[in-house]
Order: C-alpha cells, then sequence, then structure tokens
C-alpha cells in the first residue's frame, strides 16, 4: 500500500475496485458462458454485493449497486428494476446478518448466502413467470444457484485478502 | 423470547431503515424504488419505456466496448482453432463448392420464377432491402437468448423486423431504440415460429429450448410419420410475424423428439442482415411494362440455363479426362495384379516341396532306428521295406 499512498489516483481506482468490479460485471455479463459448458453459469454480482455489504467496506455505495441492477436488466434484456430489487434485497439480507453477528464465521455466512440466494432467484423467476409471462427453464436457475453457492468460498478467500491490502 | 424478538426487529429495522455511513439512500427508499420501476414496466409506461431506450442507447455502447476484451480472448482462442484445422477446411469447402456453384444456378432459375408468379398472384410486390447490422452487444445469457445489433428505429427497424445470417433466418427484432434494437434469437425459450417441414410439407411451431436448438411443437399426430431425419424447416409466414420461405434448420430425431439444429451458429454471429420491406405497387393496367417485365425475366432464364449448359460441359470433359486416367491406372494394376500372382504360385511350390523334403527326411531319421522293428524277416511278422504300412509303422516308431 506504500507505492499506492504514493499515487493517489491509482489508490482510488484501487480502493473503488468492487464497485468498478460489478459494474464491469454487469456490462460484460461476466459468467463465462462462452465456454459452452451445459447450464454452467453463476451470478457474480450476487458474491460480490454480498460479500462486501457484509464487510461493510465503506466504498460499496447503494445506490451504485442500484443502477447496476438497471444496468444489468438492459443488457440481459429482463424487465427494468428487477435485478437492482435482486441486488438491493441481498444488501438487506448482507445488512442484516452482519446485524445479528457477533463473531463472523465463513461457514455461516456462506450457508446463509444459499439460503438468500435461492430466495431472491425464486422471487425472481415468480415476478417473471407470472407478471411477465416469460418461459424459463427452471433447471437453470437451479443450476446457477449452486454454481454461485460454490464460488462463494473462493471470491471471499480473494476479497479477503483486497480487504487486507486496503486496511494495511 | 421478547428480547430476542426486539433483537429481531432492531436488526431488522437497521438493515432496512438505517443510512449508513456515507450512504446516500437507505436501502428501503432504494427497494421501495424498484418496485415501483417493475410495476411501472409491467403496466408499459412511457416513462419507464423512454428511460430503458435511454439507458439501452448509453449501456450498449458502453457494453461493447467493455467487452473488447473479453471478446479478443475468445476470438483469438477461435483462430487458433481455426488454423489448426485450416487445411481440412479447405478440402471440405472445395468440394462444397463445387456442389453449390451447381445449385446457384438452379436457384436462380426458381427464384426469377418464384418472383413472375408472385407478380402473377399479386399486384403488388415487396422488395425487400437487407441491410448489414452490427452485433454489438452477445453476451450468450443461459436465462434469454438475445443479441444487441446497432441498426434501430431511425433505420426502419420496427418490432417483429425479421433478422438474418446470410439467407438462414435467425430471429426478430423484439425492442427497437434510436440507434439500436434487442434481437429475440430462435433459441430463446419465448421465441416460436411456424415452420413448413419439407418434404411431406408438414406445418409445425418450433420452439426455442434455450441451448442451441429448437424443439418442433404441435404437429398433427397423424401427419408425424411424414417428418424423416434431415428434413429441411423453413418459414411458413403464417402469422405474418416471419416472412415466408426463410431457411431455418434441418429436423433431427431422437427417439420420440422432434428438434431442429439451426444452419446459423448463433455464438458467432458478427454481423447480421437486417430485412427491411418496403410496399410498391406495381400498375396492373400498364401491360406493356409487364411485358418488359416478363421478357427481361426469359432472357435471365436463357442466360441462366446457358451458363448452366457450361457448367455441364465443363464437368462432363473433367469426368472424361478423369475416365481416362482411371482406365490407364486400372491396366497397370492388373499388369502388378499378374506378377504378383504368378510370384504367389511360385513361393507355394516352393513351400509345399520343402515340407515334402522335411517329411523325407524325418522318415529316413527314424528308419535308423526302428527299421529292425518294422522290417520283416524269416523269424519276424513285419512289413516289406517300401511299402507304405513300412513307413507308417517307421514313423509310429514301431509295430503296435
Amino acid at each position: 500500500m506504500v507505492i499506492f499512498r504514493k499515487n493517489k489516483f491509482v489508490y482510488k481506482l484501487y480502493a473503488w475496485l468492487p464497485i468498478l468490479f460489478l459494474l464491469f460485471s454487469v456490462l460484460n455479463e461476466f459468467d463465462l458462458n462462452y465456454l459452452t459448458i451445459e447450464y454452467f453459469s453463476f451470478n457474480f454480482p450476487f458474491v460480490l454485493i454480498f460479500y462486501f455489504t457484509l464487510k461493510e467496506y465503506n466504498r460499496f455505495d447503494y445506490l451504485l449497486v442500484f443502477i447496476a441492477g438497471l444496468v444489468n436488466d438492459t443488457v440481459i434484456g429482463t424487465p427494468l428494476g428487477l435485478s437492482s430489487f435482486s441486488y438491493i434485497f441481498v444488501c438487506i439480507f448482507s445488512v442484516y446478518l452482519r446485524n445479528i453477528t457477533i463473531r463472523p464465521n465463513l461457514i455461516k455466512d456462506w450457508f446463509y448466502f444459499l439460503f438468500v440466494i435461492t430466495l431472491i432467484n425464486s422471487i425472481n423467476y415468480l415476478i417473471l413467470f407470472f407478471f411477465f409471462s416469460y418461459d424459463l427453464n427452471i433447471m437453470f436457475y437451479v443450476i446457477n444457484n449452486l454454481f454461485t453457492f460454490l464460488l462463494y468460498i473462493p471470491m471471499s478467500l480473494i476479497f479477503n485478502n483486497y480487504l487486507k491490502t486496503i486496511n494495511d | 423470547m421478547a428480547s430476542s424478538r426486539d433483537d429481531f426487529v432492531i436488526a431488522f429495522r437497521s438493515a432496512f431503515l438505517k443510512k449508513e455511513n456515507k450512504q446516500k439512500f437507505s436501502l428501503f427508499t432504494l427497494l421501495f424504488i424498484s418496485i415501483l420501476i417493475i410495476i411501472l414496466s409491467s403496466l408499459n409506461f412511457k416513462i419507464i419505456k423512454d428511460l430503458k431506450s435511454i439507458i439501452s442507447e448509453a449501456v450498449y455502447r458502453t457494453s461493447f466496448i467493455v467487452s473488447v476484451p473479453e471478446n479478443f480472448l475468445i476470438n483469438s482462442y477461435l483462430k487458433v482453432a481455426e488454423y489448426s484445422n485450416f487445411y481440412e477446411d479447405y478440402k471440405k469447402n472445395k468440394e462444397e463448392l463445387k456442389n453449390f456453384q451447381s445449385k446457384e444456378i438452379l436457384n436462380e432459375i426458381i427464384i426469377s420464377e418464384n418472383n413472375e408468379l408472385k407478380k402473377l398472384i399479386e399486384d403488388f410486390t415487396f422488395t425487400r432491402n437487407k441491410i448489414l447490422a452490427k452485433v454489438i452487444v452477445d453476451h450468450d445469457s443461459p436465462f434469454s437468448k438475445t443479441l444487441i445489433i446497432n441498426k434501430g428505429s431511425k433505420d426502419g427497424l420496427k418490432i417483429g423486423t425479421n433478422i438474418y445470417d446470410e439467407n438462414y433466418l435467425i430471429g426478430r427484432v423484439i425492442e427497437t431504440n434510436f440507434k439500436t434494437s434487442r434481437v429475440l434469437l430462435l433459441s430463446d425459450l419465448n421465441s416460436n415460429v411456424p415452420i413448413s417441414i419439407s418434404p411431406g410439407d408438414v406445418q409445425a411451431i418450433v420452439v426455442g429450448d434455450g441451448t442451441e436448438s429448437g424443439k418442433i411443437k404441435y404437429i398433427k399426430d397423424n401427419l408425424i410419420e411424414d417428418i424423416q431425419d434431415q428434413s429441411i424447416a423453413y418459414t411458413s409466414g403464417t402469422g405474418g410475424v416471419f416472412r415466408s420461405g426463410a431457411p431455418v434448420g434441418r429436423v433431427s430425431i431422437n427417439q420420440d423428439e422432434f428438434s431442429i439444429n439451426f444452419y446459423s451458429n448463433f455464438s458467432q454471429l458478427k454481423y447480421v442482415l437486417v430485412e427491411i420491406e418496403n410496399s410498391n405497387s406495381l400498375s396492373t393496367t400498364d401491360n406493356d411494362q409487364k411485358e418488359i417485365v416478363l421478357d427481361d425475366t426469359e432472357s435471365v432464364k436463357i442466360k441462366l440455363l446457358n451458363d448452366q449448359i457450361d457448367i455441364l460441359n465443363d464437368s462432363n470433359k473433367k469426368f472424361l479426362e478423369e475416365n481416362t486416367e482411371l482406365a490407364s491406372q486400372n491396366k497397370n494394376l492388373l499388369i502388378q495384379n499378374n506378377k504378383l500372382e504368378n510370384r504367389i504360385k511360385k513361393q507355394t511350390t516352393e513351400i509345399n516341396q520343402n515340407k515334402l523334403d522335411q517329411e523325407e527326411f524325418e522318415f529316413l531319421k527314424l528308419n535308423l532306428l526302428y527299421s529292425a522293428k518294422c522290417q520283416k524277416s524269416v523269424f519276424k511278422k513285419g512289413y516289406e521295406v517300401g511299402t507304405p504300412e513300412y513307413k507308417n509303422c517307421i514313423l509310429k516308431k514301431g509295430r503296435e
């Protein structure tokens, strides 16, 4: 971090990295679909939002999360506001967990994350199916949920290291 | 119990309503706004449509730029893979080109006949302009199979405009902005296309399966047997959303399921063709003009037939040359064959001779040892020397 502090611009850029990465991932639909592994997909924004809200990272602005949701809806073509709703919902659950937790535990967070994403994906599915008459394959949602859940541990280890370098 | 409920309420209120450090809005406010936007978009409010259109214009361009590094990596990988198969592809393409050249002539004749017939049954025609559009966003999401192109309402695109990859139908426009549009691909779960299956002229509807192919649905039970594997599916034009006669894909039959393998690979689209329709009425009273059109068609047909004759003559000449070459090759092979047969015969005789020699040698060896046992004498029963029984006795190493 010594190098960063010498260069304020680079430090700022580094500090805003989570939100930049969130915007990058929603603009680019970062889910490695081009690997054409059948059914393989994950929701990277969910992991990112859940983790950084849980850690109360002060540069993780909810308004920007909301805007990222609007961008995501525009890119993937879902009704406007649906992804924002999901992202804010993740934030709410994450803040709630932070408020009730005295001793943070990665495994507990992990399973709580599974509960949150399952709930949100179910709500998403129901909204799209009943209010917007979308034909959806529930299998895609189930597998997306599973891979997002599995991704949480490796990503949280990377994010932990990132936060350590910021706090140093 | 009461205190745990209080804790829950406090934590919940804090999560929902409290504006945290450096946060401009509480989560409750943002949640409320997003629900409001969802409700308004379900009711098709104009404000939301305009807002979406504005965001789309900005986001699609940004998304295109942001996707550049990732697309570069994917394209580089694909290019490397393409180079490794270059020679095999070249050979295949050469073969295909030959076939296509002759088919193209036939197609042009059919097209010209088709146009002529259309003019006879209708007093107007649709001139279809296809404009090229670039795919600016293609993220291949598992939930929705759509892509964004850089042509919008400014270029005459409307909801329902047909989109092609060369001559193959790939989808239709479902959302237009000023300079961009969203295309729903045939593989999307929400895509339904009325098709005709040839041979058999079976009418059906192809529905996207969310991956890279489509499923055939709504066929009358008595017509199922008419569908064959690898039959051609093209749009029937029923419903008026898709124009008729656009090729869609080939039928594939797996057990009792009918699916369509689309001609176009949707994950590899860089440019697409957008069909914009302009209605031009033709005057039915102007017979002279009609005759001129028919004369033109006739001359085009004659020209095409002449071209076809030239091609057939060329191919005939090539076949004759190939034939002569093959005949000389055949002659050479026959000579070689005879030589080899003679050689085999000679070798077989030598082998047989060798076998006989070996048997003789064995007999002589045993004869030295066992002749006393087998030979007939005054005092002993046996066989006369030189008889087959004597030989047999020697080979059996004495009498039994």
